[in-house]
């Protein structure tokens, strides 16, 4: 099958075209070894862009009325993070093997299914809640009431829904930002979002271990560090005068990002 | 047939290129095959994690953070939100016995627990080393808790503020049994251990062993033009009313629709660029330039503070932990490294360092040549050449270079110098043929 000259010689053409547009892509590399990267790039001819500023200043629009409340908050948990959280942290990690924080962290991961099915059955997403439920599933049988996780090594990932997700689903707002004392940044949807799904813990009481937690505060006290030893954050990582207003963005971003998957 | 003619023609090219280039450099073998050819890329996603090198866990390492009180008038003549960094933080990590000790500087605004500091600690401690890990005086809790000035950007000072904390640190730990001194730091902080290394020589407090810088630059100024210049790639339409943050975020929206679950992680990063909403060479570019432009507004903001210039946040200000900073916030953002460099270093440079009395018309131009003189390697070319203990190891398509550093470092560091084809800047630093070489260095 012989292509036309006519589209041969129109492609010829256009290849050409396209390797003269391309210029700047072609490498030339100076006699001491050095490529120079930057002659790969494309920059804004007038160097008049300013889509820096423009972006960032546009990122730092987020609604706060309660700033100096939620500032203060943010700077009383750094603070308990450091003086009482983290301390706790790392006496539980010298007096406990790893193998049972693995277990402990599994335990109340498999608790946390629970919300995450009924916040994909709210949301219609019906693959996710089989995938969902089957963990549980095999969790509870196989992994001993989730102190394992053989579902995760069986190709099932685990999935987090919230219901702060689910009210952003259905296109309710975020409201103003929080910073709630302990628990970290939130916004006011996110925080009845944590309200409903505790309600909802407390209700289904799986593996009664909602109820027995009223009788043990030891259980929920248990729950609490499991949270924190598992969560990476910590205060001053970003080494940043504006750490507030980084974490502040992140949160709100990665809120989005996950209500809209 | 025709490969068989081929194959001795490119070996002899490939041979006959790399004599007339790398003429003076020590040799990387013709094997080096790390995978990301694309500067941008590999300074963004790093080593991916099959090619790393095997690392102590952390719960094996014996390792604390420390406190020094370096500047204690600071605890009341800064604000109280300042509270966390008004001491100064330091990691160490000890052996438990005698063992070589190693300072790692962190680079530019970097803490002493961001991800490079902490994978060198490893490495060095895996290889038998105490590992002592320092923030860069470029950074925010540096500046606040150790510098004198804060007010970084010339380097014999920040070498200075650097060699005052080394000092502290080891009177701090005494009874450590130390056998033998070393010292290194990537990429601004490749810079400072020259400049400390050569503080050394006088004062002798260490006698350091071992130096390696590990992708630094050689003209300062040629680096921070370099960095500057990458947020002013072309990456939004002029049609386009979204933001080039909201176009990142639109790209992950749909990549994690087509993945079906959100992670965000480090194996995400290769995932996405093998993605069809992959970033493209522009996009990668303005997001190293925009983490830039975020350690400037750090260094802004705090030099400015610190010494009250009412550039940034008016001297009269009342902060306390509940103050908006965003403000103040915005102000540093607007301000580029180029901005600070003639609002803040130059003036406080010209005043405190610079002797020369010059007629103020002319001055500005040959102030600023001479404090990128000072404050690059061009600065110590004697005693980088003669001084066989420093090394240095770099790539050929670093990002913060410029033309004529790669003829500089084999002129003056010869069999010292060794050259990567790739990496970007401290990508590969990370990949296993590196790790094997920055330990072969130190145990040579």
């Amino acid at each position: 099958m012989n292509k036309p000259p006519l589209l041969r010689r129109y492609w010829a053409a256009s290849a050409l075209l396209l390797a003269l547009s391309q210029q700047s892509w072609a490498q030339t590399i100076d006699p001491d070894g050095f490529k120079n990267p930057l002659q790969q790039l494309e920059f804004n001819s007038a160097l008049k862009q300013h889509e820096f500023e423009r972006a960032t200043l546009e990122a730092l629009n987020i609604s706060d009325p309660l700033e100096q409340w939620n500032r203060r908050v943010y700077h009383f948990n750094y603070r308990f993070d450091q003086w009482v959280f983290l301390p706790i942290v790392k006496g539980y990690t010298k007096v406990t093997p790893h193998f049972l924080r693995t277990g402990v962290s599994s335990f109340f991961s498999h608790l946390g299914e629970i919300p995450t099915l009924a916040n994909s059955l709210l949301q219609l997403k019906g693959h996710r809640a089989m995938e969902t439920t089957a963990r549980i599933l095999f969790n509870t049988i196989f992994g001993i009431g989730g102190i394992w996780d053989p579902a995760s090594k069986m190709g099932l990932a685990k999935n987090s829904e919230d219901f702060g997700q689910t009210l952003g689903y259905y296109g309710v707002p975020s409201g103003p930002y929080l910073m709630l004392p302990l628990l970290g940044p939130s916004n006011v949807r996110d925080t009845s979002g944590i309200v409903a799904d505790y309600t909802l813990d407390f209700t289904v009481n799986w593996l009664n271990v909602a109820k027995e937690s009223e009788r043990h505060p030891e259980i929920f006290a248990l729950k609490i560090v499991d949270q924190r030893y598992i969560t990476k954050l910590r205060y001053g990582q970003m080494n940043s005068p504006f750490e507030y207003e980084k974490i502040r963005y992140a949160y709100t971003k990665s809120r989005e990002l996950k209500i809209a998957e | 047939m025709l490969k068989r003619l081929l194959t001795p023609l490119y070996i002899a090219l490939s041979l006959l290129c790399a004599l007339s280039l790398n003429a003076q450099a020590k040799q990387v073998a013709t094997t080096y095959q790390f995978p990301l050819t694309n500067a941008f890329e590999a300074s963004i996603a790093g080593t991916p994690s099959a090619l790393r090198p095997a690392l102590p866990d952390d719960a094996d390492i014996r390792q604390r953070d420390y406190s020094l009180r370096l500047r204690p008038e600071r605890e009341f003549t800064l604000p109280s939100n300042f509270w966390p960094v008004k001491t100064f933080h330091y990691r160490l990590a000890k052996q438990s016995g005698p063992a070589p000790l190693i300072f790692i500087i962190a680079g530019t605004g970097a803490h002493y627990s961001s991800n490079t500091t902490e994978y060198l600690k490893k490495l060095f401690y895996g290889a038998g080393f105490h590992v002592a890990q320092i923030s860069s005086p470029t950074a925010y809790d540096f500046m606040v808790g150790a510098s004198r000035y804060a007010t970084p950007g010339y380097s014999p000072q920040d070498a200075r503020d650097l060699y005052t904390v080394m000092q502290a640190i080891k009177k701090q730990q005494r009874t450590l049994q130390v056998t033998d001194w070393h010292l290194t730091g990537y990429s601004l902080g490749g810079l400072q251990a020259a400049f400390v290394s050569h503080l050394d020589e006088q004062e002798q407090s260490f006698n350091f062993k071992r130096v390696l810088l590990l992708n630094p630059p050689v003209n300062l100024y040629t680096s921070v033009n370099n960095l500057s210049r990458l947020v002013h790639t072309q990456v939004v339409g002029t049609s386009e009313t979204r933001t080039f943050y909201q176009l990142m975020l639109d790209k992950l929206t749909r990549y994690f629709n087509s993945k079906g679950r959100f992670d965000f992680s480090e194996a995400m990063l290769f995932d996405l660029q093998n993605s069809s909403q992959k970033l493209n060479q522009n996009e990668l570019a303005m997001l190293i330039g925009s983490a830039f432009r975020f350690f400037s507004a750090d260094i802004n903001f705090t030099s400015d503070l610190i010494n009250r210039r009412g550039i940034i946040t008016p001297p009269q200000q009342k902060i306390n932990d509940g103050t908006n900073l965003t403000p103040f916030f915005k102000r540093a953002l607007l301000c580029d490294f180029e901005c600070y460099l003639q609002e803040q270093l130059l003036p406080f440079w010209h005043s405190h360092f610079n002797n020369q009395q010059a007629t103020q018309v002319a001055a500005d131009n040959a102030d600023l040549e001479r404090l990128i003189q000072a404050s690059s390697l061009y600065a110590l070319t004697d005693y980088l050449s003669s001084s066989k203990k420093i090394g240095v190891m770099h790539n050929a398509d670093d990002i913060i270079l410029g033309q004529g550093d790669l003829g500089f470092l084999k002129q003056h560091f010869a069999e010292r110098l060794t050259l990567y084809p790739y990496g970007g800047h401290l990508g590969n630093l990370d990949y296993l043929d590196n790790a094997a070489d920055i330990l072969e260095f130190f145990h040579e």
